[in-house]
């Protein structure tokens, strides 16, 4: 691959019209969550940027992300792979493997310094020097770094290279943490999800391919576009929270009525994520809509936010901290009570002592 | 022959509270009382129990707004009070703990309130109970540092987002924003319960106008007290 070649290079040799082209870029200015006046610049980038070589490392996960990515309907995942992108590296859809696999990620490494981008899935594995994740004979956390220092821009997929994943709850024994610090200060979006929305995934990739740089992000590195709402505020079930109508349990008559699942916990006020508008599998369907209470798995510590079905949590016999609060409120009044008494007490026997010295 | 039930006592007045602390503590009062109780309502919504959503007779939008609303009288009249404090040199709104005095007083009072001492020098304004309200106003701020983080955060971009949304990031998530609200707003209670007994108390047992001086702004004291050289 000397020469790379643009998209609309690559429609040419397929032998594909102007307007199917044309046709694609108004679908990519869509899923990248642009608006129709950012359209000529896409196919303006369309047209002249190289295909982008794409380096795409697995670290301490379930490559659950893959699954979820491979599943996107609009692009369809086989186009962003096969045309979209160069795709050099990757250790689950590549079908190479063993010692020429590892040095042609050196030679890729080597030959597009500072122009590739890196995705990453899987969150660094720290503890005991990194051993509890190792591929091609070295820990992840290498591979990272080696990886990470020519990369012009790197995608954190899912919630594991965002902020460390599900290993990384209490007690967190492999040390699991988000790839942020292990990166050398690279430019990184963190495309948060267990996993990410298909489309989601695709789109932020397109957007660097296209780009060359990574999107507009919020304060914590997620691109704005997909993770600038919350799934409360988007959710077609907000009415029914408005109205203050919730389904108490999972077989109610509000759940059997769609109603909102606040009550069973629903972590749709505090998730960012596009499963509201976007929905998945091209807009069928998210959690909520199938009646299970958003766990708010695109945050940066949902594992350790349990349990999922109540929106306090509970510690043991004690109850939620309601139950503790009504608790310490009451023996509170009651200790003012005994302190009330007591201070009496004592204020009328020095009142007789003083009483007593004046008899004397 | 002098009636038993009245007795000559000689008092000084002492005026110590300006408008501005009256006016906020008052409105503080009522409005935590609110924001407690919608507070409440917000985390565990009423049972609805209607088979049909037109019947429906709560609603959490208005629970919610009534929340807002009440908090944003709060920080408002948390901004009189600081005005208040910078134009009046009598107003306080913190002990000052830099003063060594401070500490020995608190000590002096606190063994007083624990029963093992018969009583504790006269003050103006009691060392504990204003070291007291220094951790209000410090449970008070963690309230609003994560309620309008979880206020504004509905748009990430907006000014109040760009202000408040770092506190998410900093306490972890914006679920452990919700958790640190409900939990403070628990001690803000517990430390009303102990407040509200107190001053009581004070007024039983010294009968020192410690409740009508929140109304009045004046103080009526028999003994002389210590801290009679900080009226301004």
């Amino acid at each position: 691959m000397e020469k790379r070649e643009s998209l609309w290079e690559a429609y040419l040799r397929r032998g594909f019209s102007r307007r199917s082209f044309l046709k694609g870029c108004v679908a990519l200015t869509s899923l990248m969550g642009f608006g129709t006046d950012m359209f000529s610049k896409v196919v303006e980038a369309a047209e002249t940027k190289p295909l982008p070589v794409v380096i795409w490392i697995h670290g301490h996960e379930c490559t659950g992300c893959d699954e979820s990515f491979i599943r996107s309907g609009a692009p369809l995942a086989s186009d962003v792979v096969l045309s979209s992108i160069a795709l050099e590296y990757d250790h689950l859809l590549s079908a190479a493997c063993g010692a020429p696999f590892e040095a042609h990620l050196d030679e890729t490494i080597a030959k597009y310094n500072g122009q590739y981008i890196l995705a990453v899935e899987g969150a660094v594995a720290t503890r005991d020097s990194g051993v509890y994740c190792m591929s091609g004979g070295h820990t992840f956390t290498h591979l990272l770094a080696k990886a990470a220092k020519g990369a012009a821009a790197i995608i954190a997929y899912g919630s594991c290279s965002a902020y460390g994943g599900i290993q990384a709850a209490k007690p967190n024994p492999t040390g699991s943490a988000g790839i942020e610090h292990f990166v050398g200060g690279k430019p990184i979006v963190k495309v948060p999800g267990c996993p990410p929305i298909p489309e989601v995934m695709t789109g932020v990739v397109m957007h660097v391919a296209l780009f060359g740089t990574i999107p507009p992000v919020d304060g914590d590195g997620r691109p704005k576009q997909f993770y600038g709402n919350r799934i409360h505020d988007t959710c077609y079930r907000r009415p029914f929270f408005d109205a203050g109508m919730f389904a108490e349990t999972f077989d109610d008559q509000g759940a059997k009525a769609g109603w909102c699942l606040y009550k069973l916990g629903c972590r749709g006020p505090e998730t960012y994520n596009s499963c509201g508008n976007l929905r998945w599998w091209q807009g069928m369907s998210y959690p909520i809509q199938s009646g299970a209470p958003c766990i708010g798995c695109s945050n940066s510590n949902f594992w350790d936010e349990d349990p999922f079905t109540t929106r306090l949590p509970k510690y043991g016999k004690l109850g939620d901290a309601d139950k503790i609060g009504i608790g310490l409120g009451v023996a509170t009044a009651a200790g003012v009570v005994g302190h009330a008494v007591a201070s009496i007490v004592q204020r009328n026997s020095r009142e007789n002592l003083i009483d007593e010295e004046h008899h004397d | 022959m002098a009636i038993k039930s009245v007795k000559e006592v000689n008092r000084k007045e002492y005026y110590i509270f300006s408008p501005f602390l009256r006016i906020f503590h008052w409105i503080m009062a009522s409005q935590i009382v609110i924001l407690f109780a919608t507070g409440l309502l917000i985390t565990k919504p009423m049972d609805v129990a209607v088979v049909e959503p037109v019947f429906s007779i709560t609603s959490m939008d208005l629970v919610r707004d009534i929340h807002f609303t009440s908090a944003f009288i709060l920080c408002a009249s948390l901004i009189l009070r600081i005005y208040g404090f910078i134009i009046n040199k009598g107003d306080r709104l913190f002990p000052r703990v830099w003063e060594g005095h401070f500490y020995e007083e608190t000590v002096d009072v606190a063994l007083h309130y624990m029963l093992l001492r018969g009583h504790h020098a006269s003050f103006l304004r009691n060392p504990l109970a204003r070291g007291s309200y220094a951790a209000l106003y410090v449970l008070l701020a963690i309230e609003i540092l994560t309620g309008f983080a979880m206020y504004f955060m509905t748009n990430p971009s907006s000014t109040g987002g760009m202000l408040f949304g770092w506190v998410n990031v900093l306490v972890g998530s914006e679920m452990m924003s919700h958790y640190i609200h409900h939990y403070v707003a628990w001690f803000i209670i517990l430390f009303a319960i102990g407040h509200l007994y107190m001053v009581i108390r004070a007024e039983f047992m010294e009968g020192e106008s410690e409740i009508s001086s929140m109304f009045s702004g004046k103080k009526i004291l028999a003994h002389t007290p210590k801290d009679a050289n900080e009226l301004d």
